[in-house]
């Protein structure tokens, strides 16, 4: 016996109307990296499945005014390719790059990764830290959200049932903006993350900072940027000791945030060292115009 | 449900559950077996196939997804007369398969990086076979077999 059924949405309309036809728990279906595993976990999940990978809008990575705009079942593999997003954000091209090998990069899509909100999802750091805005479509209209508010915590977001993420988009950083993803894994490839870092920032005329972004990811139950941090480099002109002490608030605050636990000892170090790596690739030379 | 698709070249028609892989679907309704289940999970590339000139682990895949769409498995792979291509051929030559396991996944990940990028890096080479585990030669072999591959069909495209 079948566990659920399988329809094919070939509009962004229709897949809204399956997703909230009566009777029948639907769930969307797009890269299905995740999905697919968990319906074998929960084969009470959903009564059917709708396909949305093949609804060309849907893939679509537009540049709209000053905003780019990125269909919410763009594989990552589509992302890295994307000469639009390689301009305004080389941050969330190393994160997208960061996921899993080419197989799962050909299949999961943005969306998919920010929906699903795994805890240790290599892109929220990075949208997050482009403060992107999710655009979700329900029956009864549209409504857009932060990806920092949408998603609630792991695995967790605001996505109404029937709802339905057609695209992330992210406003283009300032001329002269610098921004970096690193990732720490036990390995390089098909390694789930133990800790990332997604950072971005501008110098003013005078070597003053004028913008710093910064978002640990796999650091805390709520991916959101650490003002705190962000607060203490503003107006300060880069030095190793000014990144050595925002990295230490960045572990500080993880640790206020998550609790200690087991991990905090090998995560506050860890962290620390790469947030310090982050801001010096972002403030000096190392970091990719963004 | 009737899944219709392209299968290395042909077109097919199968009658299989909504919730059948697209592996289960080759290897137990099409019975072409030349595509492995390893981990079941996406992790060890295995079960690769081209979908859309894309590769893709096939224990992710469900068949329907396949629909009207076009597959390449490992039994699409060869030379026109029959016998293994060049890239199967270096595999052979260059002491690549050894239990043999993973090898239909890591000529489809060679093929697939050959079609994208005809000269590689080594170090693309390896990005490139990341997702397929192979526990018995330590790639080596592997790696070199797909780059002995690009440079004979380098020459052979420019002289």
């Amino acid at each position: 016996m079948e566990r659920f059924g399988y329809v094919r949405a070939l509009s962004i309309l229709e897949a809204v109307a399956l997703l909230n036809e009566p009777g029948i728990r639907s769930r969307p279906l797009a890269g299905g990296t995740d999905l697919i595993l968990i319906t074998r976990t929960e084969p009470a999940l959903c009564d059917r499945v709708v396909d949305i990978t093949q609804i060309p809008d849907l893939h679509h990575i537009t540049l709209e005014g000053d905003r780019v705009v990125i269909g919410a079942a763009a594989t990552f593999s589509e992302v890295i390719e994307n000469q639009i997003v390689s301009s305004t954000a080389p941050m969330l091209i190393q994160a997208c790059r960061q996921v899993g090998a080419t197989q799962i990069r050909n299949m999961g899509t943005l969306g998919g990764n920010v929906a699903n909100a795994a805890a240790c999802a290599d892109s929220l750091p990075a949208l997050v830290c482009l403060d992107a805005v999710a655009r979700v479509l329900t029956p009864n209209g549209e409504q857009e959200w932060l990806v920092s508010e949408m998603v609630r915590g792991p695995n967790r977001t605001i996505i109404p049932a029937g709802g339905l993420l057609v695209s992330l988009s992210y406003t283009v950083p300032m001329p002269g903006s610098q921004s970096v993803f690193i990732k720490l894994g036990r390995r390089n490839a098909m390694a789930i993350s133990r800790l990332t870092v997604a950072a971005l920032g501008r110098l003013d005329e005078t070597g003053r900072i004028a913008e710093a972004r910064l978002v640990p990811g796999s650091a805390t139950p709520h991916i959101c940027r650490f003002r705190v941090v962000e607060e203490s480099l503003i107006d300060q002109v880069p030095s190793h000791e000014l990144f050595q002490s925002a990295a230490r608030l960045t572990a500080d605050e993880m640790t206020r945030q998550s609790g200690r636990r087991w991990s905090s000892e090998f995560k506050e170090p860890s962290l620390t060292a790469m947030t310090a790596r982050a801001l010096a690739q972002v403030f000096e030379t190392g970091g990719r115009n963004a | 449900m009737i899944i219709e698709f392209s299968l290395n070249g042909t077109g097919v028609s199968v009658d299989a559950p909504a919730d059948r892989t697209l592996l289960a679907v080759l290897r137990d309704h099409l019975n072409l077996t030349g595509t492995k289940e390893g981990c079941g999970v996406g992790e060890c590339g295995a079960c690769s196939v081209l979908l859309d000139g894309r590769l893709v682990n096939s224990c992710l895949v469900l068949a329907a997804q396949a629909g009207g769409r076009q597959v390449i498995t490992i039994e699409g792979i060869r030379s026109p007369d029959g016998g293994p291509n060049d890239l199967q051929q270096a595999f052979i030559d260059s002491g690549a398969v050894q239990c043999g396991y993973c090898i239909p996944g890591m000529v489809l990940a060679g093929e697939a990086l050959l079609a994208a990028n005809s000269r590689p890096k080594r170090t693309e080479i390896r990005q490139a076979i990341a997702g397929n585990l192979c526990r018995c030669t330590g790639y080596q072999q592997i790696v070199d077999a797909i780059q002995a591959t690009a440079t004979k069909r380098q020459e052979q495209n420019h002289g």
